[in-house]
């Protein structure tokens, strides 16, 4: 026992000797100011923390961080309240259209948030028209989203309704900006 | 065993003998079927055929027999009814002119249900909502003498037809509001963003002659109701994301919002939801309101229940469960029920497998593998 207490008390004296007041000062005001500025970075939990209890919260904690960042995945970050047939699997991509269709110019708009670095980004959701259902990738995710009343937040209209050729082929979220809190 | 022997060639001969001295089989005379009378246990399946989306179809099916009786062409994203007698369907439809692509033309088709051929068409302003189906994408007057036709474009209004003149009467501008719920012989409610019923009332000539607007009875923000609403009797309810009931009275000269009721307790709200692409129906006579029910959070009402939950809607009081997975059935998705008093209820998995349930019981009949492709909303007399 006694040689345990020897022990304890060299090592402390020598990390005493080693390291000086202020830096211990300092390492530990820099701790305590991360974890003051964490809650600060602009993350909208409250719809998360709700969805962590359920159903929608487990498949979520499921998605690999692959298939987060994977615009072939439904699980993407950005198609968070996208209604179709992913035209990343169309011969588009997350944000283009595939060859020989044309972009609807009226849309809806989503937040989504990015896990990578933990922005949250408002996204239109454009359909792609002028050919038949793609019928590879569907994706229905629904964050967010409401009833056909409250349109620009609504993923069941065929937003490929006022272009020339009106058939709907895929869907596709297009980062408009950052979503100021 | 030689005795066995001769006795199987005999038998051998015998048979072959009888066979060549069978008369041969009639001639056959084709011809088309006949559907003979319906029965309240048909039922209108609309396939809306997602994945090839300008082939849309609607299945009758009878929940007795389980056999196809039939279809009905639906085009592009359609919207169906039926005629308040029930013997006619009515589908809006877009068609365009190569197939997949061209020229777009919207229409509104009239189908026989005795014998299942078209009987008509109106062709409308390209302006037909393109959205899910509900019983209020278009939708008769109750004494069938106007049709309404939800427009979005995406300013929204609808049109007036006269489903016996074949004529577009005119269009009436909705400020918002979107859908056509019919009531009487000449109004039309519309729901709106703000949480309140638009109802417009026509003149003789589909033309409008007033309008109003109820006070709220929901609130977007905090828990929307689904645009699918079922009827009840003497009106509509509308159930919400959070599993509150409205019912809408439209008996009277203008509608009526009963104090809401909830399908889910304390404890559960917020936890069970209602959800998929019909996510209720009710037996008028009964009162008995059935409802897919799935565990999830914010942005799951569109996921089919893994359970139905059936009430009483003049107690509010929970008479059953019925867990799906006990039929290995995957996320129902669809719901109907039919209005006889043997009911049975049809519901849809997200496989477009249709299951029959006793609806009194909740004992599982049938289950029809792939009744379409995907199969999201039912209609019956």
């Amino acid at each position: 026992m006694r040689s345990i207490d020897r022990l304890f008390e060299h090592s402390t004296r020598s990390l005493a000797q080693r390291t000086s007041r202020r830096s211990v000062l300092a390492a530990l005001g820099r701790i305590l100011t991360g974890a003051a500025l964490l809650p600060l970075l602009p993350i909208d939990r409250s719809s998360r923390a709700e969805a962590a209890q359920d159903g929608a919260g487990a498949a979520a904690a499921k998605a690999s961080a692959k298939s987060i960042d994977d615009p072939n995945s439904c699980e993407y970050w950005k198609y968070c309240a996208i209604d179709g047939f992913l035209c990343s699997c169309c011969g588009g991509s997350s944000h283009t259209c595939p060859p020989g269709t044309s972009p609807s110019p009226i849309t809806w708009i989503g937040t989504c948030h990015n896990p990578a670095d933990a922005r949250d980004y408002i996204v239109s959701y454009n359909d792609c028209c002028g050919k038949t259902s793609c019928g590879n990738c569907e994706c229905n995710r629904n964050e967010r989203e409401k009833p056909m009343y409250r349109l620009s937040r609504n993923n069941d209209v065929n937003w490929c309704m006022a272009n020339a050729d009106a058939n709907y082929h895929c869907s596709v979220s297009v980062i408009l900006g950052v979503a100021e809190q | 065993m030689r005795t066995a022997t001769f006795n199987a060639a005999l038998l051998c001969l015998f048979g072959w003998t009888q066979l060549f001295a069978a008369p041969p089989l009639p001639t056959e005379h084709l011809t088309v079927e006949s559907l003979g009378p319906s029965n309240p246990h048909w039922i209108y399946a609309v396939d809306e055929a997602f994945y090839n989306e300008t082939d849309a179809r609607v299945n009758l099916f009878d929940g007795d027999s389980y056999r196809r009786l039939g279809q009905i062409d639906a085009g592009f994203n359609p919207g169906v009814n039926l005629s308040p007698d029930g013997k006619t369907t009515v589908i809006g439809t877009t068609y365009f002119s190569r197939g997949g692509h061209g020229t777009r033309t919207d229409v509104v088709e009239f189908t026989d249900n005795a014998t299942l051929a078209l009987t008509g068409e109106i062709v409308l302003p390209s302006k037909r909502a393109n959205t899910l189906l509900t019983y209020f994408n278009l939708a008769y007057s109750a004494d069938s003498h106007f049709l309404y036709v939800s427009y979005v474009t995406p300013a929204s209004s609808f049109g007036v037809l006269d489903p016996a003149k074949k004529a577009v009467l005119g269009e009436v501008d909705t400020a918002g509001c979107v859908l056509v719920i019919p009531s009487g012989p000449n109004r039309v409610s519309s729901l709106c963003e703000s949480g309140r019923l638009l109802t417009v009332t026509l003149d003789a000539d589909g033309h409008e002659a007033s309008r109003a607007m109820s006070e709220p009875f929901f609130d977007a923000d905090v828990d929307p109701v689904f645009v699918q609403g079922v009827p009840i009797r003497n009106g509509y309810a509308f159930l919400s994301f959070l599993g509150e009931v409205h019912e809408l009275d439209f008996s009277g000269p203008a509608p009526v919002i009963r104090a809401p009721w909830s399908i889910v307790s304390a404890a559960e709200k917020g936890h069970w939801r209602p959800g998929g692409q019909t996510v209720a129906a009710v037996h008028r006579g009964l009162g008995r309101l059935y409802v897919p029910m799935h565990r999830g959070g914010e942005g799951s009402h569109k996921s089919g229940g893994t359970q139905i939950w059936v009430f009483d809607m003049k107690t509010h009081q929970r008479m059953a469960r019925w867990p799906l997975a006990l039929g290995k059935l995957s996320p129902v998705i669809a719901i109907q029920v039919s209005q006889d008093d043997a009911p049975i209820v049809f519901a849809a998995t997200d496989k477009s497998d249709v299951a029959v349930f006793d609806a009194l019981t909740g004992q599982l009949k049938h289950v029809e593998k792939q009744l379409g492709q995907t199969t999201w909303f039912f209609l019956n007399p």
